[in-house]
């Protein structure tokens, strides 16, 4: 079995904060990464933050979060990475951005080092051609918030090789102990693709007046037993990353069923990106909860 | 004949050599932060200064590797060679239903201890790593387990079922197993030893009170019921966990505050006790200065603590229909004379009368603290569960030697 000690996590916004620190309470020395020391110092708050909460609701005590925080330093050098033994790269969904950080690691770490992407929509075949060595890329998609959802889509690219694949699946169910589900790269993979394909016809509805806002998202959560509606699971997600999805999918597809809804397109223009701005389709406080 | 006894966790691995000539400890220590960069193994042999050392230790294999060059170390070291470590003995926290004796390592062996690992999530995880560490560091030593539970698999039928669906207890083995079942039994042991009557006679409560707590009703010198259940948080009230309460309190308290099953159980486990009550330490002594200096918050915490493990004192009186001999131990029990004092000036009723000056001499060994009008004998009897473990290990050993 692989050995998994350290892993270099790179870009700290909310899906690497949520990695980050769902690998330090497993046991795991983590490298954080950021392009500057301030957007790193911040990420780092924003954990010690996730963290007392946690405290808050129980779930680990003051001792826990000084060993959790133990864990997790903050590299501004790249060249650490080399000490590796799996990079995630989770920074922001943009293409070019992604191939630069690939072409770099290949250039670090030792061909053994798995690199793993954390892009939801993204073609992993295209982020490994950069590199010299393809068959060592695999797509790990994480799903936020990371320490609660116990499910990672595992991607395979076309030149991704069994053994990494192999190792990766290890990774995932024994290390990190979550379900692993095998997908083959395929534009928004299976979760994107089924959820933004739902809130886009949640914005349908909401659009040609069926019904309110409000109770779209109880028709999904009480009659289907979710978490939270399709209209607040936009507003968490973002709406930009919503529309950004979107338009991904219609262009790799051609399909009509995933052209963005046109009130999608509004709202992110109006800069109503949900939580993250206080008002999407519902309003938010400062913490992320409702207000009603 | 030298016995080293293992304690292995998840990142820490506790282990002692005994010399079972006199049953004297040659060397103890422990390795922590198991798998870090900056891994510590403290080694510490009797009068001389303890040696510490800062490596890289990556797995529970590697920790074991260092403890043996510790012992044989030319300076420290107390063995000349590898070889005088003729046997290995290993706590093991949970042997379901399937052990209730100690008994040597082989695959069947093996394969049950992984089977149980859904009851003992935390910790036979942890023990099989230093199972599988001794294998791979020294192959040729024969390896025995001592189960935490074992002591307590005497328990009738309506001392160890719930009053739940019998097919909870058919398909998933939901019961009563009891913890501290090596501590419960040396202490008893040792209380009739100490008392010079048979065992067989004796209705007894032993009190094991550390950073866990549990009580156990021991009739004829079997345990006939104990307050830990199918995992250590039930029964008394102890530094960070709940112990006893209305189970419909879970589900209450999961939906008003929407709490997650990770996060009721953590709340359970390391947020409640003495710690939630006092909002200062889950530490008794730390609870009794702030309480003598007049904090509230712990007085009540105090009293809470005392007022459960009188409770089940009683209840296990009235199971065994009498009582013969209580004994305390473990840290609280065999340190805090308080604790004692408070316990037993309330259960004068069963026919206890402390003796309140012995109860307060400071002495470390094994005493009688109630006086000699008393019908219950008072006992402080310090535990020793590594003694056990080495005992237990060398007997095994001797019996298959004598049957091979």
């Amino acid at each position: 079995m692989m050995k998994i000690n350290k892993i270099g996590v790179i870009g700290a916004g909310t899906m690497g904060q949520g990695i980050a620190e769902m690998l330090a309470i497993k046991g795991i020395e983590v490298f954080l990464v950021e392009k500057t020391p301030e957007k790193l110092d911040q990420a780092w708050n924003m954990i010690v933050i996730s963290l007392d909460k946690q405290i808050e609701k129980w779930a680990i005590t003051i001792t826990e979060k000084k060993l959790i925080l133990s864990k997790i330093h903050k590299i501004n050098k790249f060249s650490r990475l080399s000490e590796c033994d799996m990079v995630i790269e989770t920074i922001s969904e943009d293409l070019d951005a992604k191939l630069d950080v690939f072409l770099e690691l290949d250039n670090i770490c030792p061909p053994h080092v798995i690199l793993a992407s954390n892009t939801s929509t993204l073609s992993l075949t295209e982020l490994a051609n950069s590199t010299e060595h393809p068959e060592r890329v695999i797509g790990l998609h994480f799903l936020h918030p990371v320490s609660k959802i116990h499910l990672v889509e595992i991607i395979r690219g076309l030149k991704t090789s069994e053994d990494t694949l192999q190792k990766t699946k290890n990774f995932v169910e024994e290390i990190i102990q979550k379900k692993g589900i095998m997908v083959n790269e395929s534009p928004g993979f299976v979760t994107t693709r089924l959820i933004c394909t739902l809130i886009n016809e949640a914005m349908h509805v909401l659009n040609e007046g069926v019904a309110s806002a409000e109770d779209i998202d109880s028709a999904m959560r009480i009659g289907y037993d979710f978490h939270y509606g399709p209209l607040e699971m936009a507003d968490r997600f973002g709406l930009d990353a919503v529309l950004a999805a979107m338009d991904r999918m219609f262009r790799e597809f051609g399909e009509l069923k995933y052209r963005p809804s046109f009130l999608l397109k509004k709202m992110v223009r109006a800069g109503n990106l949900g939580m993250k701005t206080g008002e999407g389709f519902f309003s938010y406080d400062k913490d992320g909860d409702r207000i009603l | 004949m030298k016995v080293l006894v293992i304690n292995a966790g998840s990142s820490s691995l506790k282990y002692q050599l005994y010399n079972m000539l006199d049953e004297s400890v040659l060397a103890k220590g422990k390795v922590e932060r198991i798998g870090m960069e900056t891994a510590m193994l403290s080694h510490e042999v009797p009068h001389q200064p303890e040696v510490t050392v800062v490596a890289e230790i990556l797995d529970h294999t590697s920790a074991i590797r260092r403890v043996v060059t510790a012992l044989i170390h030319p300076e420290h070291g107390v063995v000349k060679q590898i070889e005088e470590i003729e046997a290995v003995g290993h706590r093991v926290v949970h042997g379901g239903e399937t052990f209730s004796s100690s008994v040597m390592v082989n695959s069947e062996v093996r394969q049950e201890i992984r089977r149980l690992f859904d009851l003992a999530p935390l910790h036979n995880p942890a023990h099989m790593m230093g199972i599988i560490a001794v294998e791979s560091a020294l192959p040729l030593v024969p390896q025995a387990v001592v189960f935490d539970t074992a002591f307590h698999q005497s328990m009738p039928p309506e001392s160890y079922l719930y009053p739940i669906p019998m097919v909870l207890y058919n398909k998933h083995k939901v019961r009563r197993y009891g913890f501290h079942g090596t501590s419960h039994a040396y202490v008893s042991e040792r209380a009739a030893a100490f008392l010079e009557r048979p065992i067989e006679q004796l209705k007894m409560i032993t009190c094991h009170i550390g950073n866990g707590a549990s009580c156990t009703a021991i009739l004829n010198g079997k345990s006939h019921d104990t307050s830990m259940g199918m995992t250590p948080l039930e029964g008394l009230m102890m530094g960070t966990r709940s112990g006893d309460l209305d189970p419909a309190i879970v589900p209450y308290v999961m939906a008003k505050e929407d709490l997650t099953i990770n996060e009721v159980n953590s709340m359970l486990n390391k947020h409640s006790g003495l710690i939630a009550i006092s909002g200062i330490s889950s530490d008794v002594r730390e609870i009794e200065q702030a309480m003598h200096a007049g904090d509230h918050n712990a007085k009540l915490a105090y009293e809470m603590y005392v007022y459960r493990l009188r409770k089940y004192i009683g209840s296990y009186t009235a199971a065994m229909n009498g009582l013969d001999v209580l004994v305390f131990t473990a840290g609280v029990g065999e340190n805090s004379a308080t604790v004692r004092e408070k316990v037993c000036t309330q259960l004068s009723f069963f026919g206890i009368e402390l003796d309140s000056q012995a109860n307060l001499r400071p002495e470390r060994g094994e005493r009688r603290i109630s006086s000699n009008q008393s019908r219950v004998q008072v006992l402080v009897i310090p535990t020793n569960e590594e003694l056990v473990i080495a005992r237990d290990t060398y007997q095994l050993i001797a019996n298959a030697k004598m049957n091979s």
